[in-house]
């Protein structure tokens, strides 16, 4: 039995027991239970022997065991062999693995014989991995050339690699790059394929305890090799499959390629090599041959839009594998030329024949068609990525704002809005008309100078919720919330106070009824009215004079003063070029209802006291100016229910007949900006863009009182970046025009220049 | 107000020539505007229109859905007019009308 009290011993004579069962565990012989006992309880007992501990003695014996022991396995190993050759069948790599086998697996049960040295003795010697990889133990360097003791299975690896493999280094490298060169093309039976893949490993294996560089045997002995080996192979390839076929044919070899590549590293080669297999394989058979690829990449972006097929979208999906991996230089060249390719295709979509009075839908459609088409082609092959997302961004930005030679501006603003208009009233009842608004917005978003479009759609909401156009109020609404949540709060305040004056009204209609009926009052005639604000509307221009008839007076005046009594410090004035009267004739065979402006109504009831009646009479009565006089008359005259001449004698048609009953009589609309008041004359593209200007000022100076109130000191370059990326949703803005903006809140006295310096502001509160 | 008493409208004019009236006015669908009854038609503080918000308003970028600012117009005794947020912020520096000088008391609130 192992008595634990240390005792002395007989060193030779032990070690010459111990020994033999040695040489028995690492040659994977049996050993019997009670002899293994035994053994184990003198490695114990030689270390703690008394006087003097053996265990320094044991370790070095044991040393020199192994390297007897390991050098017969070399000899083994080698058997007749030359070692020159790379011939991998020649038996040296079966020998080696079984002798691998064995002595790895030997040493194991020989490290757990020497438990307790290894426990007690060399882990006290032992310097932590902590240690080490955290450099506080800095004199320690590769274990070989350490004088420390490693535990004895340690021993047995080291002395495997220093006595067997280092002198048979450049026989099983080059074996094993042979052997699996061979494997790429034609997969090794299971057998050699285990053996193969052991003899790989084992270069892992026998370094594995080192904490530093613990893969350095196995790049040596085989991935090194193995890389410079496959370089070669790769380029000759590449370079091949290049004079055999056009580009379609390399990608899909190059491709197939590099997944047996792939799957070769994964069968035999450390998973660590995977990443440095893969890159070798793509200096040798991509970037080698980018200029190649990149020659092709417009031709297969047309075809493929062109409708070229699955074939197409393949290639394209090879090319973008291929490239992909490589990075920014080598992609670029493909996300440039898929921008480029929906430029080119959206441009010729714009310019495709159109019914003129259809430009709007064109224009909309167009974009929505080139968005969705590209969309869906590079979803399909470039899976999404972002580079391409934003390519066709691009594209689609560039095209929307597009500007023919010749053209001001963009016609984009326009276009768009007009767009929603048509989709919004009332007579268009298109049951797709929410969706197709939705998409608008799709295109609404390229649109660089959003807030002409607003202007534009501002002025549409104005006549459809003045002339009750809308389709549906909750649809005007859902669109005006889509352009808030697109550009924000400030782009559709004017819109949504618009919105709420209709809202308002009728609630004033309500009180206003409900005034008349406790006051005992009647208007006499049917009466609605919109009450709005003044600056939130598009319509502006002087209110035109006019003379309406009594039988509006009255109404007029009855709301005047319900309207002083219900609020204060306020000052209502008529529209009437925006009113309109509903008349029902009389003198006809048939009743005929007739819907008409103000001062269409005014002047038609001139003619109950008179059958003709001399324009210059007729203008005076109504006090029209020329221009707004003339624009009230003719389709009155059109229409038919006036003759005669509008700067001569008008008479009432008596024989006035036509096939609809109902007649609503527009008015040409007035020149913009001026809402078809009693004109001014000064309206043209110039003070429309003008107007445009001080709109942008003004925001900006929102804008620069908002930043520097939150920030209350910043340097001007920062505080122009602020301002900038806060406009893009609505315009971008010149820095000299924030400069101006800069210098008018100055002089306002918002903010100063900081004491002392020259490029730092201050906000004062 | 569907207009059915259209019959019964009459001018109430006893001229009596014509018996039969040429036109019936069924009805009037008017529009109005209206807007704070200031002589000046810009905050002489913040040189913004009274009728949109004051710029210090404006650049809070409130986020009532419906646009609702109120930011309202106030009348001083010498009948000068302001963006109320504007003057109240003025009368802590100075007493005064910034237009006449004269000591600004309220003398109505726009509503
Ligand atoms: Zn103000
Ligand atoms: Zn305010
Ligand atoms: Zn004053």
């Amino acid at each position: 039995m192992m008595s634990l009290k240390p005792r002395n011993v007989d060193f030779q004579e032990t070690w010459a027991n111990l020994k033999e069962t040695v040489a028995g565990v690492v040659a994977l012989r049996a050993v019997e239970r009670a002899v293994w006992n035994t053994r184990f309880s003198d490695v114990y007992a030689l270390c703690v022997a008394h006087p003097e501990p053996l265990a320094d003695r044991l370790y070095d014996e044991t040393k020199n065991f192994l390297e007897e022991h390991v050098g017969g396995l070399l000899q083994r190993v080698k058997g007749s062999s030359v070692l020159e050759s790379s011939d991998y069948n020649d038996g040296l790599l079966t020998r080696y693995v079984t002798a691998w086998h064995e002595f790895s697996q030997g040493v194991a049960y020989l490290n757990s014989l020497y438990s307790y040295l290894n426990l007690q003795h060399v882990k006290r010697q032992k310097v932590s991995d902590a240690e080490i990889i955290y450099g506080s133990a800095a004199t320690v360097s590769c274990p070989e050339h350490d004088t420390r003791q490693l535990e004895v299975g340690e021993l047995g690896l080291l002395t495997w690699e220093r006595v067997l493999v280092r002198p048979l280094s450049g026989a099983l490298s080059s074996r094993l790059v042979a052997a699996l060169s061979a494997a790429r093309d034609s997969a090794p039976d299971p057998a050699a394929a285990d053996a193969l893949r052991s003899a790989v490993h084992s270069a892992v294996h026998v370094q594995a305890f080192r904490v530093r560089a613990p893969l350095s045997l196995y790049q040596q002995l085989v991935l090194e090799p193995f890389l410079a080996a496959a370089t070669t192979y790769h380029s000759r390839r590449a370079a091949r499959l290049l004079a055999e076929g056009d580009v379609s044919h390399f990608m899909k070899h190059v491709l197939d390629g590099l997944e047996r590549e792939v799957s070769l590293a994964q069968r035999f080669l450390h998973s660590s090599s995977l990443e440095s297999v893969r890159a070798c394989y793509e200096r040798a058979c991509v970037a080698a041959h980018l200029p190649a690829l990149h020659a092709d990449v417009e031709r297969l972006l047309r075809e493929a839009s062109a409708g070229g097929g699955a074939a197409r979208r393949d290639d394209l999906r090879r090319m973008y594998a291929l490239l992909r991996p490589l990075g920014g230089p080598a992609l670029r060249p493909l996300v440039d030329a898929a921008h480029q390719q929906a430029v080119r295709d959206g441009l010729a979509l714009l310019d495709a024949e159109h019914p003129r009075d259809e430009a709007h839908a064109h224009f909309v459609q167009a974009m929505l068609s080139l968005h969705s088409k590209y969309s869906a082609l590079y979803g399909d092959v470039f899976g999404g990525a972002q580079a391409f997302v934003g390519a066709l961004d691009k594209a689609c930005s560039a095209v929307v704002n597009r500007r023919r030679a010749g053209e001001a501006c963009a016609r984009a603003p326009e276009l768009v809005a007009r767009y929603c208009d048509a989709l919004l009233r009332r007579r268009a009842a298109d049951a797709d008309a929410d969706d197709k608004l939705a998409a608008a917005i799709v295109v609404f978003k390229y649109v660089d100078d959003k807030d002409v479009f607003q202007k534009h759609y501002a002025r549409a909401l104005a006549r459809r919720l003045i002339h009750q156009l809308s389709a549906s109020m909750e649809q005007e609404e859902a669109m005006i919330n889509r352009l808030k949540a697109a550009c924000g709060y400030e782009f559709t305040n004017k819109l949504h106070r618009m919105f709420t004056d209709v809202a308002v009204s009728a609630d004033l209609n309500a009180k206003f009824q409900q005034y008349l009926r406790d006051n005992n009052l009647s208007t006499n005639t049917g009466f609605f009215i919109q009450v709005l604000q003044a600056g939130a509307w598009p319509l502006g221009g002087a209110m035109a004079p006019l003379a309406p008839p009594a039988q509006l007076e009255r109404p007029a005046r009855l709301f005047e003063a319900f309207y002083r009594a219900s609020f204060s410090g306020r000052r209502l004035a008529w529209l009437h070029h925006l009113c309109t009267g509903e008349l029902r004739t009389r003198y006809t065979a048939r009743v005929y209802h007739v819907s008409a402006s103000t001062p269409q109504c005014a002047l038609l009831l001139l003619f109950e006291e008179a059958d003709e009646l001399s324009a210059r009479e007729a203008r005076d009565a109504l006090q029209l100016a020329g221009e707004a006089w003339a624009r009230h008359v003719r389709p009155l005259l059109d229409a038919g229910l006036l003759t005669g001449d509008a700067d001569g004698t008008l008479r009432l048609n008596l024989a006035f007949s036509c096939k609809r009953t109902r007649l609503r009589l527009t008015c040409a609309a007035a020149p913009p900006g001026q809402g078809g008041g009693s004109g001014s004359g000064s309206a043209s593209g110039g003070s429309e863009s003008t107007h445009c200007d001080d709109d942008r000022k003004m925001y900006l100076q929102a804008a620069l009182v908002r930043i520097m109130k939150q920030r209350k000191v910043l340097r001007h370059t920062e505080l122009i970046q602020e301002v900038v990326s806060q406009a893009r949703g609505s315009f971008a803005p010149s820095v000299a025009m924030i400069k101006k903006c800069i210098e008018a809140l100055i002089d306002k006295q918002y903010l100063e220049r900081a004491p002392g310096t020259l490029d730092t502001y201050s906000y004062l509160a | 107000m569907s207009g059915e008493d259209c019959e019964s409208f009459d001018r109430g004019d006893a001229d009596g020539q014509k018996p039969d009236k040429m036109f019936t006015l069924k009805k009037w669908n008017a529009v109005a505007m209206w807007s704070w009854d200031v002589e000046c038609d810009t905050c002489a503080i913040c040189r913004v229109q009274v009728m949109d918000a004051c710029l210090r308003c404006q650049g809070e970028s409130k986020k009532d859905s419906y646009g609702k600012q109120d930011c309202v117009v106030v009348w001083g005794e010498c009948n000068h007019s302001f963006h109320f947020c504007c003057m109240s912020l003025w009368v802590k520096q100075n007493n005064r009308c910034p237009l006449c000088q004269q000591e600004w008391s309220i003398q109505r609130m726009g509503k």
